[in-house]
């Protein structure tokens, strides 16, 4: 441990673990979303349902203060002058997708809606591709980090399943205004499915952010 | 004599300040505009590093100088070296890029033409043909280095911050480098024409080193240089945001290149060894830092392909290459004219016609 304190290149190496946490920070947070939500249709808001939801909170604090710590690093070290600007960038998007992967399950807490039988698979699909694109951004930035000529690899499975989000978003907003249900409910699950589309929306942002940042990353 | 030689000298050291005022820009003008390194640092390790260069390495190029034309009076030496610091200043003025290296070789053709001393027309082919090959050089090796160093990061696939941490580290030791090939080429500018005149003998430091005369007066025409690094602040902001449109690595690269084509125009050692091989002999000849610059970047565009061609501004090129035809002759033509000021006005001795006799 002594070594690593005197070692020169100790900052680096603390920062790098601070953004590979905040990577991996994201990641966790999208499959507690996915594990949140889909156990909240599946049996309604539990013990289990709220323990997912304070793993979610645990993750975006992280996630906050992580972003902080990084970003008050690089300005202060001086460290990346030519590509910082573009880093915080990344880091705010992800920051963002937190914020709101959060705040849609706060939302799934306080008004705690009934979904009816008929839209459980849909529903569920829905949620995973949206949880899916996520990490897809996670995966394309670890990229963006290490190999930023492979980063658009990764893009196109973002805007794919950003796609596959919206086309069943959209299905189940179909199905629930031809349904019997309500105009009361229809508005207020529509609203829900929004929220989860909005997640797939945001790390879209990120992905299209991302490939113009790879594309400033050259020799 | 040691005060009239130090008032002389002190058109060489004003022409070493404004080298070092100019020229670290080409050193540490990416790093420092790029904010890889902080000014202080680059300016501290330039003054050392072309101090060393000066001092080892200095008298091959100034040797290659002195068979253009030994000026063999102080007034003259003074005259040559006040003559390339005017054309600098006023190429400088007019926005025109400037090259130390020209402006003295055309203050050295003037003196040969006041003094009707014979050019050695193989002498000033030989450094004008480096002005040819210096940029071409650079771009070569700016080409495969960009090449090597593309393919080291794409294989190796670092982190972003560890690219950056290894690039701040390269940049200081191309700096490095730079400095040392800056101080070992161009130190001949500097001090060179004041060789033949130089009143200076050999010292001994403590027992320890010595000093010969030409290392003495080399390591004063550094120290002027290595001042001017500290005065070079705006000029590396201004080469650093021209260049860092390449990128720190890119910069790298270029900063290396110039540093190697500098060393190769500098060493005897390489020169020994390159003909031991049998390959023709490098002149060891002062050449411009800057040219190499434009040189390497050229290569490093080209080296992007067609996509990097189209991006090189070929006006500016062609603005470069008239300035380096411009600064010779006219540095040429105010070196003889200040010469006949200096000899008539002031009655100051420019050349002594016995040894330009039997130098014919």
């Amino acid at each position: 441990m002594a070594e690593l304190k005197i070692s020169p290149f100790r900052k680096t190496r603390v920062l790098q673990a601070q953004i590979d946490e905040l990577l991996d920070v994201v990641s966790q947070a999208a499959l507690a979303y996915k594990h949140a939500i889909g156990h909240y249709i599946r049996h309604g808001w539990d013990a289990t349902a709220e323990e997912k939801f304070e793993q979610l909170n645990a993750f975006e604090e992280l996630g906050d203060t992580l972003r902080g710590t990084i970003g008050q690093s690089l300005f202060t070290e001086m460290l990346l002058p030519d590509t910082s600007g573009d880093v915080l960038g990344l880091l705010g998007s992800l920051d963002r997708l937190l914020d709101d992967m959060q705040h849609s399950l706060v939302v799934v807490r306080i008004e705690q809606p009934e979904i009816p039988p008929e839209f459980h698979a849909g529903w569920l699909e829905c949620v995973a591709l949206a949880a899916d694109t996520v990490e897809q951004v996670v995966v394309a930035a670890r990229c963006y980090f290490r190999d930023p000529r492979a980063t658009r690899d990764h893009i196109h499975k973002i805007h794919f399943y950003e796609d596959e989000t919206q086309r069943t978003a959209l299905r189940i907003i179909e199905q629930l205004f031809q349904s019997d249900l309500p105009l009361d409910r229809k508005l207020q699950l529509r609203g829900h499915v929004w929220l989860v589309d909005r997640v797939a929306d945001l790390a879209d942002d990120a992905g299209d952010a991302l490939a113009i940042y790879a594309v400033k990353r050259s020799v | 004599m040691g005060l009239t030689f130090f008032v002389f000298l002190s058109s060489g050291l004003l022409l070493g300040w404004s080298l070092g005022a100019n020229d670290a820009a080409n050193v540490f003008g990416t790093a420092v505009g790029s904010r890889m390194l902080r000014f202080s640092t680059a300016a501290a390790v330039c003054a050392v590093f072309v101090v060393l260069g000066a001092v080892i390495s200095g008298a091959g190029p100034s040797h290659g100088l002195g068979q253009l034309g030994a000026v063999n009076a102080l007034g003259g030496s003074f005259t040559v070296a006040l003559a390339a610091a005017l054309t600098l200043y006023g190429m400088t003025k007019l926005g025109l890029p400037v090259s130390t290296t020209q402006a003295v070789v055309g203050g050295i053709v003037g003196w040969n033409l006041f003094s009707s001393t014979r050019t050695d027309l193989t002498a000033l082919t030989r450094i004008v043909g480096s002005w040819v090959a210096a940029p071409i050089l650079g771009a070569l090796f700016a080409l495969v280095l960009y090449r090597l160093t593309d393919r080291a990061i794409r294989a190796t696939k670092p982190h972003i911050l560890w690219l950056d941490q290894w690039t701040r580290i390269g940049l200081l030791a191309a700096g490095a480098l730079g400095a040392y090939s800056l101080g070992a080429n161009n130190i001949a500018n500097v001090v060179g024409v004041f060789i033949p005149a130089s009143p200076l003998g050999d010292i001994s430091l403590g027992g320890v080193l010595t000093l010969t005369g030409q290392q003495r007066l080399f390591l004063l025409g550094a120290l002027a240089i290595g001042v001017g690094a500290f005065f070079s602040r705006r000029v590396m902001m201004t080469v650093g945001k021209h260049i860092v449109t390449v990128g720190p690595v890119g910069g790298w690269v270029v900063v290396i290149a110039q540093s190697l084509v500098l060393l190769v125009f500098s060493s005897q050692s390489l020169q020994a060894l390159i003909m031991r091989v049998g390959l023709p002999a490098i002149p060891l000849v002062p050449v411009s830092s800057s040219q190499a610059v434009v040189g390497a970047v050229c290569g490093l565009a080209l080296a992007r392909g067609l996509k990097g061609a189209r991006q090189i501004r070929w006006s500016v090129l062609r603005n470069i290459a008239l300035g380096w035809v411009a600064t010779p002759a006219i540095a040429a033509a105010i070196s003889y004219f200040a010469l006949f000021f200096v000899q008539n006005v002031f009655e100051q001795p420019v050349y002594q016609s016995a040894m330009v006799a039997a130098g014919q």
